[in-house]
């Protein structure tokens, strides 16, 4: 086949109308699939792999959901994207974030068949995301002064963001965990000291947290089951055999004695390098790469717990909790960062051994042991615990918090409705527009509860017409109840990201007239 | 192929859109549970001492025999992702229990099973997933209630539980030698420093054709499968043996680096051969040297553990070689002789040697083994040597005896007895039935629902011993409303008696855990209303 004609073949290009239309509709497909995730009622999704193995996944996290899509639709990449950034930047409200745009791009397309340029809708819609903005800045709660306040935010804020997870039963154990775990940070946002071991078996309830590190390794044989004051050398390197790595290099010798030699030498230099391992001074060895036997036994009669074959994560983290480096030369001592803790022991979970360390250098470090039914459960598990980590270290820096159950939601529309009535021209049906999307969120909380959405929803404005309301939806009871008095909170980091990020997409994809889609690569295996 | 499902459908008109929507998720949820009903229901025969065996036959035409869901479910190769949640389950009861991996595919199964008409009424999946969690911790409540205390020198209630667990399986009739046999393997590994540990992995089990399963027996020491090593003509028998455990290899020397030896004429042959032969002699006199009269050699992928010379040096200096030893066996191997491993000749030293008093190659029906006992300062390690007429029976009572060790581990953890036979189900069905009464709204119905859910156990129990279901169970409602806790099925006598008395026993671990996470999976499973296709 010419590949000219290929390219022909291939290649297409939508225009105008149409193309506009193929990006909402894509778009809007991508958010009504998450949609039902939504809310402290939101369902959960099978995600079914067609690799190898067919994996099963369950989960309720719209940025796993979204990630692991087949997506043609270029508009609906632009959504999985601001779900993406969305997790990277505060962690939670990826769902949230791709229902807005959902709805934002729906009202859009309204707007549109009415006749009005999608550049008015824009402006519209820029102009009533900063007043919505503007109306929550002035509804902000800010206790970072008064520490006790500010850990009982933390608590519901951890709590809300866990009651929409699987953790929902066990929340205030599992929001006690996170508050811990991330006061321990003091203020970074590093997550990564905070370690989240899986062990199946037990329940979820059974989860601890545990300060210190906890390593899924063995400790060599014949080698210490505990160290006090450890004194620990992270190290990538080969303790097989030093292999020379240029290519073809090979000896020739002409009796079986020089062979000996040669391998005795070779047993030497392992010898040395063990030896100047030994030189640092250390109690404890871990390696990235396996330790063969000999260098094993070198350790072992040298008194020194030699751990192998510790996978990348768990050095790298090793080293940052302990305060050391990753060593890969051995020859200047002085040069190399020990890393240091109190005690290191075997501990077991489940049926497993582990390896604890405790009293590390890092203070904050601390390892969250999670247990659970199956791979399933832990794994989705772990997912919502690093959401609520995640909004938790946000909150710990930008302490201004919101009330939740779609109050901040009301709160805005309320506010950009004003601003509607205000403007004039066209402009100012874009920004109802974005009033009525910012509903569709609370709406849909209630839908996913199975309450009347309709009815709710319009007590609800009632009642926000009367100033300093604080009501939202009770999902629970299936009302409209004080948010305040139940303790629904939200990060306001959180829920600004998801009106920035919805805005910003919803526009970029309006202002798309035109799709290009190039001529796939060819693979030789398909079809 | 995803992105269809995910874009056509939703084109549509927005009229009609959230109707059809959900007819979908009610779909998906049915077919979910539906297909773990189905996974439910092919193991349901299994349960209970006259549950019946399952053949496997697997892909690669092996065939297994067994009673044990765990095993069964395992091979089942499911596809449907809610069949396999199921799957998973019976792999955590194993893992947390290692018993009732049968029971609590069950009781999922039947909860599943209850939630579908609470669903067609028009209840909100999270409601009755909230609730079931509620009746759950409940549930673990009540039977903690019921359990009776039972201490580790107490080996009769030990050997009981035990021999509950065996009676279900296909070797229930040596159950009075394998249950005290589980006792005393567990018992004898307990550190007395942790006894709330205990490590199965301290207990081998050494199967081996021939024989019936009468003749598994424990022994007191280490168990080879394997010959010693007869090339040479060593020994077979070694009283007090010095015994080294070497990770090294007595062979040519063989370098990492690429390596050649150039001969250029015959006389340098004869030179190279001579070489060799002292290499290793001088090796070998290394080892005698030490004492050392039996030698455990490592298995090496990179070259040969022992050559036929060495084994023939080897044999005349009166060493009884066992070769091809795994790595992952030398951890208990060291713990059980209380020896160090050595890798490397230079540090063939006396004092990283294990002592026994004798090792000795035994023939056993066609095949033969090595037999190490009367090992000094023996670390806390049993090894149970397992025998069986044919492959199947063997596999089975292998399992069958991981389940009752397990039992026997649960007790350790959770010193708590219950009663079996149905016994605990039916009275949890009576309590939870009870509270339901309690309860407001919603909440109340369902949680009465999952009460009658629970009696699908004593219910499976009798219909697989043939017994008339229905009116066994209701004779069992009404012995337990009478205030009879303890009131189960006699399977044996096919009637209702008091269960305790009949010695059927299992540790609570066993039930709650059954409880528990086979609530989990279900919530999880109601929770789900859409299966997504992705790479």
């Amino acid at each position: 086949m010419a590949i000219n004609r290929i390219f022909k073949d291939e290649a297409s290009e939508e225009k105008g109308e149409r193309a506009r239309m193929a990006s909402f509709v894509g778009a809007m497909a991508i958010a009504d699939l998450v949609k039902t995730t939504l809310g402290p009622k939101g369902m959960d999704k099978i995600l079914q792999s067609t690799g190898r193995g067919r994996e099963v996944t369950v989960t309720n996290d719209g940025a796993t959901i979204l990630k692991s899509l087949h997506i043609d639709n270029p508009a609906a990449k632009v959504l999985v994207d601001i779900s993406k950034v969305q997790d990277d930047e505060v962690g939670d409200g990826t769902t949230s974030v791709v229902v807005l745009a959902g709805e934002l791009l729906r009202e859009a397309e309204k707007l549109v068949a009415a006749k009005i340029h999608p550049m008015t809708i824009i402006s519209g819609y820029r102009m009533a995301a900063e007043c919505a903005r503007d109306a929550l800045l002035v509804k902000v709660m800010d206790n970072k002064l008064d520490a006790e306040k500010f850990k009982s935010d933390l608590m519901k804020i951890a709590m809300t963001t866990l009651s929409s997870k699987i953790l929902s039963q066990d929340k205030e154990h599992f929001a006690q965990l996170a508050v811990d775990a991330v006061m321990r940070l003091k203020g970074s946002t590093n997550l990564e000291s905070i370690q989240i071991i899986k062990k199946p078996g037990g329940s979820l309830k059974d989860s601890f947290l545990d300060e210190g590190f906890i390593l899924d390794k063995k400790i060599g044989i014949g080698q210490p089951k505990r160290i006090e004051n450890a004194k620990i050398l992270v190290a990538n390197t080969a303790m097989d055999t030093d292999k020379v790595k240029i290519y073809g290099a090979r000896v020739r010798v002409d009796s079986m004695s020089k062979v000996a030699e040669i391998e005795g030498a070779e047993k030497e230099k392992m010898r040395e390098k063990v030896q100047k391992i030994i030189g640092h001074g250390i109690n404890c060895f871990v390696n990235r790469q396996l330790i063969y036997n000999f260098p094993e036994e070198l350790f072992a009669d040298a008194g020194i717990l030699a751990i192998e074959h510790a996978d990348f994560d768990g050095i790298e983290r090793l080293a940052l909790v302990t305060g050391g480096d990753i060593a890969s030369t051995f020859d200047n001592p002085e040069s190399v960062k020990l890393g240091h803790c109190k005690i290191i022991e075997e501990i077991m979970i489940g049926e497993d051994k582990l390896i604890h360390f405790s009293g590390v250098a890092m203070g904050q470090a601390c390892t969250i042991v999670l247990r659970g039914a199956s791979h399933h459960v832990l794994d989705e598990a772990e997912r919502s615990l690093h959401d609520a980590l995640c909004v938790l270290s946000q909150t710990v820096n930008d302490s201004r918090v919101l009330l939740g159950g779609g109050w901040p939601e009301m709160v805005m529309a309320k506010e950009v409705d004003e601003l509607a009535r205000k403007t004039p021209g066209k402009k100012s049906h874009a920004i109802e527009a974005f009033s009525r999307a910012l509903i569709a969120i609370p709406t849909t909380i209630a839908d996913n509860a199975g309450l009347d959405s309709a009815d709710l929803i319009a007590k609800l404005r009632a009642e926000h017409h009367k100033e300093g309301c604080t009501a939202g939806i009770d999902v629970i009871s299936g009302t409209v109840g004080d948010m305040a008095e139940r303790g629904i909170c939200e990060a306001f980091k959180v829920k600004q990201a998801v009106l920035l990020s919805a805005t910003e997409a919803a526009e970029m994809i309006l202002r798309v007239d035109e799709i290009i889609t190039c001529a796939p690569r060819r693979r030789e295996d398909r079809m | 192929m995803a992105t269809a499902v995910v874009s056509q459908p939703r084109s549509t008109a927005s009229q009609t859109e959230s109707y059809v929507d959900n007819k979908r998720k009610d779909d998906i949820r049915q077919g979910n549970i539906k297909s773990a009903c189905a996974v439910a229901d092919a193991v349901r025969t299994s349960l209970g001492p006259k549950g019946m065996d399952k053949m496997i036959s697997t892909a690669s035409g092996d065939v297994i025999i067994t009673n044990d869901g765990a095993t069964i479910l395992n091979k089942m190769e499911v596809l449907q992702p809610a069949a396999k949640m199921l799957v998973e389950l019976s792999k955590s009861q194993d893992s947390a229990a290692g018993d009732g991996t049968t029971t609590v595919v069950v009781i999922a199964g039947a909860l599943l099973k209850r939630c579908l008409s609470l669903l067609s009424h028009g209840i909100h999946p999270t409601v009755i997933s909230d609730s079931l969690h509620r009746a759950s911790i409940k549930a673990v409540d009540v039977l903690t209630a019921m359990a009776v205390p039972v201490e580790l020198s107490d080996r009769d209630s030990l050997i009981k539980s035990a021999s509950t667990s065996l009676n279900s399986k296909v070797v229930s009739q040596y159950s009075t030698l394998l249950a005290p046999l589980a006792v005393d393997a567990v018992l004898s590994v307990v550190d007395p420093a942790k006894p709330e540990m205990v490590d199965l992995r301290d207990i081998k089990i050494v199967k081996k054709l021939g024989g019936t399963v009468d003749d598994t027996e424990t022994v007191k020491g280490l168990v080879f499968d394997k010959k010693a090593s007869h090339a040479g003509g060593g020994p077979t028998r070694v009283e007090n043996a010095k015994i080294a455990m070497i990770q090294f290899q007595i062979s040519p020397p063989k370098t990492d680096i690429e390596q050649s030896i150039v001969v250029s004429d015959y006389t340098q042959m004869d030179r190279i051969l001579k070489e060799e032969r002292n290499y290793i002699l001088g090796m070998i006199k290394k080892i005698k040297a030490t004492g050392c009269n039996v030698l455990l050699i490592q298995k090496s992928i990179l070259r040969d553990a022992v050559t036929d010379l060495s084994l023939h040096y080897l044999a005349k200096a009166k060493i009884m070689v066992i070769k091809d030893v795994e790595r992952d066996e030398i951890e208990f191997i060291t713990k059980t002789l209380n020896c160090l491993p050595i890798a490397n000749i230079e540090h063939f030293r006396a004092e990283k040697l294990g002592y026994a008093d004798l090792v000795e190659e035994v023939s056993l029906g066609e095949g033969k083994i090595v037999k190490l006992t009367g090992i000094k300062d023996m670390g806390r390690t049993t090894t149970v040597l397992v025998r069986g007429s044919n492959h199947l029976v063997l596999d089975e009572a292998e399992r069958s005896l991981h389940d009752a060790l397990c039992v026997v581990r649960c007790l350790v953890n959770k010193r708590f007895l219950i009663a079996g036979g149905g016994a605990p189900e039916i009275e949890l069905s009576r309590q939870l039935g009870a509270w339901a009464k309690v309860l407001h709204g919603m909440e109340g119905y369902c949680v009465r629902s999952f009460a009658e859910a629970l009696e699908v156990i004593p219910y499976t129990l009798a219909e697989n011993a043939g017994l008339n279901p229905i009116a066994i169970v209701t004779e069992l409602r009404n012995r337990h409303a009478q205030g009879e806790t303890n009131a189960g099925i006699n399977v044996r006598k096919g009637q209702i008696t008091n269960i305790l008395e009949e010695n059927v026993v299992q540790p609570l671990l066993v039930s709650t855990s059954a409880i528990t996470l086979a609530t989990e999976c279900v919530r999880m499973i109601l929770k789900i209303d859409d299966i997504v296709t992705v790479r």
